[in-house]
């Protein structure tokens, strides 16, 4: 019945699973870095909404690293695309194009979980007190999903490797500097603060940030969230609907 | 031996990249426990046919169908019928021979209990048994590709496509897949189409073969009729071939040819040259 799904996550927990270590590793440094450079560099002495700045910081690297893991499944799609073919496998057997989505999305949030649960530990270790509120689960697997899902998408309609990291370049990490993850977007310049809340990245890191430290969670934003998580399984489906080997 | 109940019917198949045309109308009907061969230069086609055919690129044209029944309004129903050897290993490398061919297994929704037994069947009749739980980045070329061949025979396809199976192999290993693919045809009575470049091949192992050039068929016979059409024997003098009907004919022309020349029989490759102009397998 769930072949499909069965199958892709099959796959990638397998090849994952082999390379686990050393991808753990390397997805736990950046954040790292940045709790050092801006947590401790102006870290408690500054405050931001409110809250210390490095409590502030920490809700928004876990966004950004959720971000950079559940949309991360694009880079190893393509591999698997243009490189090695094994992507051909899912795409001549007799499955559904909606389960090869599903099975894909449900790694990309098990890789964010990952490096969530990395930040929650460190949080621990820079001494910062979070409040988990129920409704950042919710907010989670609405930020991963979406993310994973784009990704997805554009590791189908991109025609090689060179163009998915021109995605990355100019429009993933542009969003992670200047979606709210590391100064609230408020005090951005009104034509920039327009712009941010065309992009997901600002909603998700609202509505995390306020789950993880006791602010009032935004239920637009939320729906926003559920919208574009919507939308993108929508394009994700309809691009290995159409993706030609 | 073959029968007459055709498995796959096409019929005016198209395909065009931009402004190219890679398919121009090929027709095609394959019976059940046929053997076809699809010959053609580099770039005539046959890889983008290969890929129509199993729903790996979508025609601009034509129609597709599998027992009668069109491929794509009968998608998933008719991909179980079909068994693919692309021509590049498109295994996980970081995976192994067992946890390839499981991939396949749940794919092609083998039921787990009968998996671990198929999977051993396949790799006894690759000769990979004992590399069962080996990554499979540590396979010699031939041993993928012995690998890709049978992970394809695993849910007991009906149609076998395969894209230049034996290009790269050396000699010996070339002469297994050659048993091996001829096994499966003649047992299982699997209907195969294979795209090869090596005459030698296709005249080997196929009861028919389509010859294309430019995305279009251009001849589409058993091997035997083909050379029969240009004749038995060939005379080759200098620059140029010449066929004949009997030896003597052949013999007797030969005598008026100055320099060195030879007579021989005709080969599916002078077959190809003559309707071609070009010459294969360089």
């Amino acid at each position: 019945m769930f072949n499909g799904f069965t199958g892709v996550l099959y796959r990638e927990l397998h090849v994952f699973s082999k390379k686990a270590k050393k991808q753990i590793i390397a997805s736990s440094l950046s954040p790292l870095l940045f709790l050092i450079a801006f947590g401790w560099g102006f870290g408690k002495e500054v405050t931001v909404d409110g809250l210390p700045y490095i409590t502030f910081l920490i809700p928004g690297l876990i966004t950004m690293s959720a971000l950079n893991q559940s949309y991360g499944i694009a880079l190893e799609l393509n591999i698997s695309r243009f490189y090695f073919h094994v992507f051909d496998e899912f795409l001549i057997a007799p499955v559904r194009q909606v389960e090869i989505v599903l099975g894909e999305a449900c790694f990309g949030i098990f890789r964010a979980m990952i490096s969530a649960a990395l930040i929650f530990i460190y949080s621990i270790l820079f001494g910062v007190k979070l409040i988990i509120s129920p409704i950042f689960f919710l907010a989670f697997f609405f930020h991963t999903f979406l993310f994973a899902t784009l990704g997805v998408t554009m590791a189908m309609i991109v025609k090689d490797h060179g163009s998915q990291a021109s995605v990355n370049t100019f429009v993933i990490t542009p969003m992670i500097f200047l979606c709210g993850t590391f100064f609230p977007v408020d005090k951005l310049p009104a034509f920039f603060k327009g712009m941010v809340h065309i992009l997901p990245l600002t909603y998700s890191t609202k509505v995390i940030r306020a789950s993880l430290t006791g602010g009032n969670i935004n239920t637009t934003y939320l729906g926003l969230m559920a919208a574009f998580a919507i939308l993108f399984f929508g394009t994700a489906l309809w691009a290995v609907k159409r993706v030609e080997a | 031996m073959p029968s007459d109940k055709p498995i796959l019917q096409v019929r005016a198949l198209t395909k065009r990249f931009g402004q190219k045309s890679a398919v121009r109308g090929i027709d095609l009907t394959i019976n059940e426990g046929e053997f076809w061969g699809l010959l053609g230069a580099n770039g005539a086609g046959k890889t983008t046919t290969i890929k129509l055919l199993t729903g790996l690129t979508r025609p601009d044209s034509g129609e597709i169908q599998y027992r009668g029944r069109d491929f794509f309004r009968f998608f998933r129903e008719a991909k179980k019928l079909i068994g693919v050897v692309p021509q590049q290993n498109n295994l996980d490398r970081d995976l192994t021979a067992n946890e390839n061919l499981t991939l396949h297994a749940i794919l092609h929704g083998i039921p787990r209990k009968h998996r671990a037994e198929r999977i051993n069947e396949v790799l006894d009749v690759a000769g990979l048994t004992e590399y069962r739980d080996k990554p499979v980045k540590t396979f010699s070329g031939g041993m993928k590709r012995r690998l890709v061949v049978v992970r394809s025979l695993l849910h007991h396809p009906r149609i076998l496509f395969l894209d230049e199976p034996t290009s790269g192999l050396d000699p010996q290993i070339r002469r297994n897949l050659w048993e091996l693919i001829q096994k499966i045809n003649r047992e299982q009575k699997t209907a195969v189409l294979m795209t090869t470049h090596y005459i030698e091949e296709a005249e080997k192992l196929c009861h028919r073969v389509k010859i294309i050039s430019s995305g279009q068929v251009i001849a589409d016979d058993t091997p035997e009729q083909l050379k029969k059409g240009i004749g038995h024997y060939v005379l080759e003098g200098g620059e140029q071939e010449l066929f004949f009907k009997t030896m003597q004919d052949a013999k007797d022309k030969q005598k008026t040819v100055h320099g060195e020349s030879s007579v021989r029989e005709v080969s599916l490759e002078d077959v190809f040259i003559k309707l071609t102009g070009k010459r294969i397998n360089v």
